[in-house]
């Protein structure tokens, strides 16, 4: 067996990764701001009946949440094959922007089908596998399955779908994005706030305060939604094309 | 690779760790003296005061605050007729802290004040059934003295503390706080019976129904007033019966709250609501002291609680005792109701009684303040200039002691009974202040000075973990503090403290993420799946025992899966021992010459602690062994525990020994194992499969090829969650000792001590020792590449020092911030009893001692 301690430095992989720009229009980088407030003011307004009938209140907000979803890849975000790997943005500012700008411009249905695929594989695979990894967390394996499975959902919408949307299904790029090998871009970094926030959602749980809202999994997804707002943010200004190592 | 750096920093860590931990120990738990036996009439040639009554009927109603009676809104308009009229004596009963129930019960039947430590002696005491049977109380007075029965019904804490007390008694629990009614009419359905037998001298009951109120909706419940009224009733029927029936008629009711409540219902504190209950004196016999004053009933409310003048709970011990005519208990710090002085029409009488109680207070000021004088002396001082309590309380007994002979009194033939009467009343009340304070007070300098010696080791530990030369990455640092500074917070919560196994858990599952996605490049399927696996086990192991108070009693693995069926458990208990042993290359049919005596003394061993384990389950849950032939369950039955016990204690130190000698270079890798055999012996059948769970993490763990700095973390995140899956919790109830008393025949304080730690400490034993091989794993690698100077052990010591430190730092600051918090006596107090365990016990000898002993070994084995 080869060892591989940390303190050694990582080599690094050949095809260097780039971090994930916004398209280069306006509407892109108008709605990339627009999209975490509509995400968290109407997160906001179903928060009671979220807290009141968790099932009902979760699997009802699932399609406005797609559609959100898939507005924002198909307006902000390249899809898929025509970005990561292309030569760094800055290099060919000046020279692709208006042609760029016009490409993509026109290329809003391709984005559209492909967001759309995108959420389809993200819904496909997404809940399953993050419901066994919220049980493997601490989720409740006997009961409030349902409850699980929805947070699942609620977290594929946010965390996966952009994610297969920009990065495609290659498994070498989501063994890469799944050991944090990426630059840090708003992508990347609103996914990782979705399992950061999930995972300090729990946190209010136990205490003895006795609120409704601390029930299952209300806090968790509640953080799942903070969280990758926030660190979308983060993820797409000054930490922008950083790399993160918890090793 | 010459050895392990020594730090003098870290020395002194170490050695401040305990003092610290001592030093604040005795300011918050203060010392109580305690005499035990029973308390007997001294003679001394006077006659004893006559007993007023000889029946009492004593009805406690949990949460009864002053108010509820004494006031308006009340249901207890017969009680305040029966005030109005004289036949009843009100007071307001001044219940100290904590405010709940069994130190309450205790404080009015022994007439001490309990201090936090006596709460968890009883605790711990309900385990190894000495209780309060067999202290001095006025239960045990009145039945050894008046030779009659007594008879309870009610919250069953009454039979807890006093077992075998009661001739009849039907108590019940008060684990509903939802029912208002079935606690109460279960207590009611004896009262006309019992009133019609003749037998009994003491009639206690303890009603639950008002406080289950008070918990639910507070004290302006609407349930408040009918309960009240329901009360009320029964004070009427008994005292009608006392009016009518003869047997009745020489008998005291005594209506009283335990504590009271405050204005949210709860209790537990020290507000003026929930140390304010009532406590009233019932009876025709009274009407001649009642009538002396005129009391108006109802008052108007008032906002400290206080009606009709406030004494203390305890002074009910001596009053009793002076009504019914037996010795003062003991332990009384009590003062005899001066109200109820003029029953007696002899002055002689009522300075005896008041001689007695202040005798039998001398009794324990004596054990007290040791180095006073109480000695009769004709020296006359002023008792108020005296620079200690101690001296003060000499002086003032010499003073009472002295008016007796006054011989101007004597001959201005006025009455000298009054003047010493009053000398000894002030000398008891004076008693009274300065003992109750002794028992409730912190030492805050103590607390003070024990955090700061704290704060000094983590400093010290801190210096060396920085040390630059032994190399703790910023990674590292940052996924410390991440452990660190969010436990320390919790320490400040109470619900995460009785909770505590959520942070492990949680923090662990977060910390095995951060470890898989550090395992390196190119993204390794290996580590994923070692990454996957651990998760798969953590999650096993923290819903095999469902700990803590919240969901205590919920569905897990022990109680769902494994007792319901047994041949599982047992197929899980083998396959831990058979993975041990294997592990241990235990190969009797290979016999492999050096090793040959060993592998068959080890194979001993574990045979012999299967069998112990089969045996102990035999006699401790013999549903476990459901469908074993009578001939095997015999032999299990037969088994000598003691012996079998002892043989494997040797045996697994035996072969130790051995191996030692030998300068075995395998053993570093063994030792875990030899000592598991041992592990496996002291704990429960249901969590011996635990450690085939946290055998197979380590296996994880190793795949994961970690840093030595991530396997001390590891050691400190996995210890903790496995001292929460075996079942503890930070509650004194939850020590488990089942597994105290193998191999110790009679009673032997150490041993038993000793096993105590162990067998609840397995767990993080497990994990230092195995932590540690997987570090020293780490060598070979280090070896090879040889670019990182210093052992791998070097950052092992200071990172536990550090968490110990500050973990200890965090629950001193919590227990005396919140030295007036609800929940000091039931939540911060424990913990930090459990603190003490873990850095005095668990670090000094476990993660210190043992591991500097392993590595000698280690690097030993590597020269």
């Amino acid at each position: 067996m080869e060892r591989n301690p940390i303190s050694q430095p990582a080599p690094k992989p050949s095809p260097k990764p780039r971090p994930i720009p916004l398209l280069e229009t306006s509407a892109a980088r108008v709605f990339t701001h627009l999209h975490p407030a509509i995400l968290l003011s109407s997160y906001l307004l179903q928060f009671p009946s979220i807290v009141a009938d968790p099932i009902s209140a979760l699997a009802m907000s699932l399609l406005p949440l797609a559609l959100l979803q898939v507005t924002y890849t198909t307006i902000c975000l390249p899809p898929t094959g025509t970005s990561s790997y292309m030569p760094a943005p800055k290099a060919t500012k000046a020279g692709l922007k208006k042609k760029g700008g016009a490409k993509q411009t026109g290329g809003y249905a391709t984005n559209l089908a492909t967001s759309l695929l995108a959420l389809t594989l993200a819904m496909v695979l997404g809940p399953v596998l993050l419901t066994i990894v919220l049980i493997l967390f601490g989720a409740p394996i006997t009961t409030h399955l349902p409850h699980t499975f929805l947070c699942a959902c609620h977290m594929s919408l946010l965390a996966i779908q952009p994610l297969v949307y920009t990065h495609g299904v290659n498994a070498a790029k989501w063994r890469e994005l799944s050991g944090l090998l990426v630059p840090v871009d708003e992508v990347v970094g609103g996914s990782l706030g979705v399992f950061i926030g999930a995972w300090l959602g729990a946190i209010p749980i136990p205490l003895d305060w006795d609120r409704e809202w601390q029930k299952w999994p209300v806090t968790i997804v509640t953080g799942a939604y903070i969280g990758y707002a926030l660190c979308k943010f983060l993820g797409g200004s000054v930490a922008m094309g950083r790399h993160i190592n918890f090793g | 690779m010459a050895g392990t750096q020594r730090s003098p920093y870290l020395m002194l860590a170490n050695v401040l760790i305990p003092i610290a931990t001592i030093v604040f120990a005795t300011g918050f738990f203060p010392y109580k003296p305690f005499i035990a036996g029973l308390a007997n009439f001294t003679e001394d040639g006077e006659q004893q005061p006559p007993a007023i009554f000889d029946k009492l009927i004593f009805m406690v109603v949990d949460s009864l605050r002053s108010d509820f009676v004494f006031s308006e809104p009340s249901g207890f308009s017969y009680v305040q007729s029966l005030i109005r009229s004289g036949d009843a004596i009100p007071f307001t009963g001044h219940a100290t802290a904590p405010t709940i129930t069994m130190p309450r019960v205790k404080a009015m039947t022994t007439g001490s004040v309990p201090s936090f430590l006596d709460v968890i002696l009883n605790f711990a005491e309900a385990d190894t059934s000495s209780t309060l049977a067999d202290q001095d109380t006025w239960l045990l007075q009145l039945k050894k003295n008046k030779g009659g029965k007594l008879v309870f019904y009610g919250d069953d804490t009454w039979l807890k503390l006093f077992p075998n007390m009661f001739s009849r008694s039907d108590g019940t629990s008060s684990f509903f706080v939802s029912d208002f009614t079935e606690v109460d009419n279960n207590v009611t359905r004896h009262v006309p019976e019992e009133l019609g037998n003749t037998d009994w001298n003491a009639l206690i009951m303890h009603y639950l129904g008002l406080d289950h109120i008070g918990h639910k909706a507070g004290p302006k419940s609407p349930n408040m007033i009918p309960k009240q009224k329901e009360m009320d009733g029964i004070v009427e029927q008994i005292y009608h019966a006392m009016q009518t029936q003869h047997h009745l008629q020489s008998s005291l009711l005594v209506l009283l709250g335990d504590h009271g409540m405050n204005d949210g219902g709860g209790h537990g504190g020290s507000s003026a609501g929930e140390t304010s209950p009532a406590l009233v004196f019932m009876s025709p016999k009274l009407r001649r002291v009642g009538q002396l004053t005129t009391r108006d009933c109802p008052i108007p409310f008032r906002e400290d609680f206080d009606f009709y003048g406030t004494v203390e709970q305890s002074d009910l011990a001596p009053t009793l005792a002076g009504l019914f005519g037996f010795p003062v208990p003991l332990n009384n710090l009590g003062v005899f109701i001066e109200t109820f002085l003029p029953l007696w029409p002899n002055g002689k009488d009522r300075l005896q009684l008041l001689k007695q109680n202040a005798r039998q207070m001398l009794s324990l000021v004596k054990e007290t303040f040791r180095s006073e004088d109480f000695e009769p002396s004709t020296k006359r001082d002023n008792c108020n200039d005296m620079d200690s309590e101690g001296a003060e309380l000499a002086c003032l007994w010499k003073e009472a002691e002295a008016s007796g002979d006054n011989e101007r009194l004597v001959l201005s033939r006025r009455e000298p009974h009054l003047e010493q009467a009053f000398a000894f009343k002030k000398f008891c009340k004076r008693t009274q202040e300065v003992m109750s304070s002794t028992a409730s007070n912190y030492n805050l300098t103590r607390m003070g000075a024990g955090i700061v010696l704290c704060l000094i080791a983590v400093t010290a530990s801190l210096l060396t973990l920085l040390d630059k030369r032994r190399g703790l990455s910023i990674t590292d640092q940052l996924v410390f503090i991440c452990v660190v500074v969010p436990y320390m917070a919790l320490m400040f919560a109470s619900s995460f403290v009785e909770e505590e196994q959520v942070f492990w858990y949680w923090i662990s599952a977060g910390f095995i993420a951060s470890l898989v996605s550090s395992t390196g490049i190119p993204p390794n399927l290996t580590g994923a799946a070692a990454g996957a696996a651990l998760l798969l086990f953590h999650r096993i192991i923290q819903r095999w025992n469902q700990t803590g108070q919240k969901r205590a009693g919920a569905p897990d693995i022990v109680h769902d899966v494994l007792l319901p069926h047994p041949l599982l458990l047992w197929t899980l208990v083998l396959t831990t021992y058979g993975l041990v042993l294997t592990r241990l290359r235990v190969r009797p049919f290979r016999p492999n010459k050096r090793t040959t005596m060993e592998s068959y003394l080890s194979m001993t061993a574990g045979l012999l602690s299967l069998v112990f384990k089969a045996s102990f389950t035999a006699h401790d849950a013999p549903e476990l062994l459901e469908g074993v032939t009578p001939g095997v369950l015999q032999i299990f039955m037969d088994f000598n525990l003691v012996v079998g016990a002892r043989l494997v204690f040797g045996l697994v130190i035996f072969v130790l020994v051995l191996r030692l000698a030998r300068n075995d270079h395998t053993l570093p890798n063994d030792l875990v194992h030899l000592v598991t055999i041992f592990l496996l012996t002291q704990s429960r059948a249901q969590n011996i499969p635990l450690f085939l769970l946290f055998e197979l993490q380590a296996v994880c763990l190793s795949t994961l090829h970690l840093n030595p700095s991530q396997l001390s973390l590891t050691s400190i995140l996995f210890s903790h969650t496995a001292f929460f899956a075996l079942g503890n919790s930070n509650a004194i109830s939850s020590v488990d000792l089942a597994n105290a008393y193998n191999g110790v025949a009679g009673y032997n304080v150490v041993a038993v001590g000793v096993l105590v730690f162990l067998s609840n400490w397995t767990g993080p034993i497990w994990w230092t020792l195995s932590s540690l091989r997987l570090i020293k794993e780490t060598m070979q690698a280090r070896k090879e590449k040889d670019h990182s100077p210093g052992s791998p052990f070097q950052l092992y010591m200071p990172l536990h020092t550090v968490f110990v430190g500050c973990a200890l730092v965090a629950v001193m600051v919590a227990c005396t911030v919140l030295r007036t918090h609800l929940f000091i006596w039931t939540v911060f107090s424990p913990k930090y009893l459990f603190s003490m365990a873990w850095s005095c016990l668990f670090h000094l000898l476990i993660t210190i001692g043992l591991s500097t002993v392993y590595q000698k070994i280690a690097l030993r084995a590597t020269r």
